[in-house]
């Protein structure tokens, strides 16, 4: 990978202004999503908050969901909240799927 | 250039009112949004829904719209002469050259670039704009995704020709994929997306990775699972075989009394993690009866039969 490419997973860690950079959110749409327990700070570097890489990604679903939907910014975490639990709860559904013997037959 | 019907899109009338248009555009958006939506088709279809709500809630869009006249969807069309100029919003542009409108124009190119909203257009403005973002779905066979590989894209983009014209254009994008990228994950490449206004910087490429079905393997995070078929003697007595794994065979140990869904872990022979490290492999017992038995196979069941004592249904009697 190039140092440019990110990969949006938990293992990288970005600046506020990266996610805003990203997303179009401003930095105090992304403060108010921390405070609202969307986005939750990793690590602290030099008194600044650092967040997953995958924030990025919700940053932009936020993003989306404000314009398309003229959602308010408490809307958007509402609907944020509920779309990373039912993420949650598909990932742990296809693991217990991947567990049941039998799937590879009807495949 | 192709017509789109907005109206039909939305489904509602010519005549709709900007209350109906609203309630229709929610009532789809609520459908068909990438993000809550599952329709297979849902992000193709919300492109177009927002696109024809961009247009018909504008009333200034809506009349520009209108003066193109009623079209067949998909039937090649021009606007009626001095069309952009009666509308346009003064970003500096003059008219478009009588050759303008081809097949490759995007009506809602057009529309953006016209009155100024796309993203990373506003070319009459004299501040610095990044480009547009482009998003793209990216498949990969499980192999790829584990050792890493370069994909080549091919994007229909938005460009403006000589004329000012904008234009959809193929574009051939080629993106380095990292190992171990697992499915769903997004990948964002800067630079790869539409150029920048007045020295902006371009936009980035965002990649939604998707593991292609394995015949073998099913893929979970970075874990892997590996469905092995044993026999009933395998199961009963334990034995060691031989499984696959994404790097070669490897020797596994069933143990003696092995039972349907039981897993056998191969720590580090999941897919690699973007810290160094690998996932699990996780071989998923099951044990598996013969459809058809030989006469001497029957026999020795029968056999089997009479002199086992197991009894797996025990506890129904203990009720």
């Amino acid at each position: 990978m190039t140092p440019q490419e990110l990969l949006l997973s938990e293992f990288t860690l970005v600046s506020v202004s990266d996610i805003a950079a990203s997303s179009g959110l401003s930095p105090r749409e992304i403060e108010e999503l921390v405070e609202l327990g969307v986005f939750e700070p990793r690590a602290h570097e030099a008194a600044h908050a650092l967040f997953s890489a995958r924030c990025i990604e919700l940053a932009r679903a936020a993003r989306r969901l404000q314009l398309d939907f003229e959602l308010p910014l408490a809307g958007v975490a509402l609907a944020l909240t509920y779309r990373e639990r039912i993420r949650e709860l598909e990932e742990r559904l296809h693991r217990i799927e991947c567990e049941l013997p039998g799937r590879a037959r009807g495949r | 250039m192709k017509y789109k019907d907005y109206y039909q899109i939305l489904g509602v009338a010519r005549g709709a009112t900007e209350d109906e248009i609203k309630k229709a555009y929610r009532r789809l958006a609520h459908k068909y949004h990438p993000d809550v939506s599952k329709e297979p088709n849902a992000e193709e279809r919300f492109k177009e829904i927002g696109e024809a709500y961009e247009v018909l809630k504008d009333k200034e869009k809506r009349a520009a719209y209108d003066r193109l006249g009623q079209h067949r969807p998909g039937e090649d069309f021009r606007p009626p002469p001095d069309w952009a100029e009666q509308f346009a919003r003064g970003f500096g542009r003059g008219g478009f050259g009588a050759g303008a409108y081809t097949e490759e124009v995007d009506l809602s190119d057009l529309f953006g670039d016209l009155f100024g909203t796309a993203r990373g257009a506003g070319r009459g403005a004299k501040f610095a704009m990044p480009g547009q973002d482009y998003e793209a779905v990216v498949q990969l066979p499980l192999e790829d995704a584990a050792r890493g590989t370069e994909v080549s894209l091919d994007l229909n983009v938005p460009e403006y020709d000589a004329e000012g014209m904008p234009r959809r254009k193929p574009k051939t994008i080629k993106v380095r994929i990292p190992k171990g990228v697992t499915d769903g994950q997004k990948l964002r490449v800067p630079g790869k997306g539409g150029p920048g206004m007045n020295g902006g910087p371009p936009g980035a490429l965002y990649l939604d990775i998707k593991l292609r079905p394995h015949p073998l393997f099913q893929p979970s995070g970075h874990d892997l699972y590996l469905e092995v078929p044993v026999t009933p003697t395998e199961a009963a007595l334990g034995t060691a075989i031989e499984v696959p794994t994404l790097e070669g065979r490897v020797r596994l140990k069933i143990p003696a009394g092995a039972r349907s869904g039981q897993k056998l872990r191969l720590a580090g022979k999941g897919l690699p993690t973007p810290d160094g490290a690998h996932g699990d492999l996780y071989a998923v017992v099951q044990v598996v009866t013969p459809s058809t038995l030989t006469p001497k196979e029957r026999e020795l069941y029968e056999q089997l039969g009479r002199l086992s004592t197991f009894n797996p249904r025990e506890h129904f009697d203990r009720r």
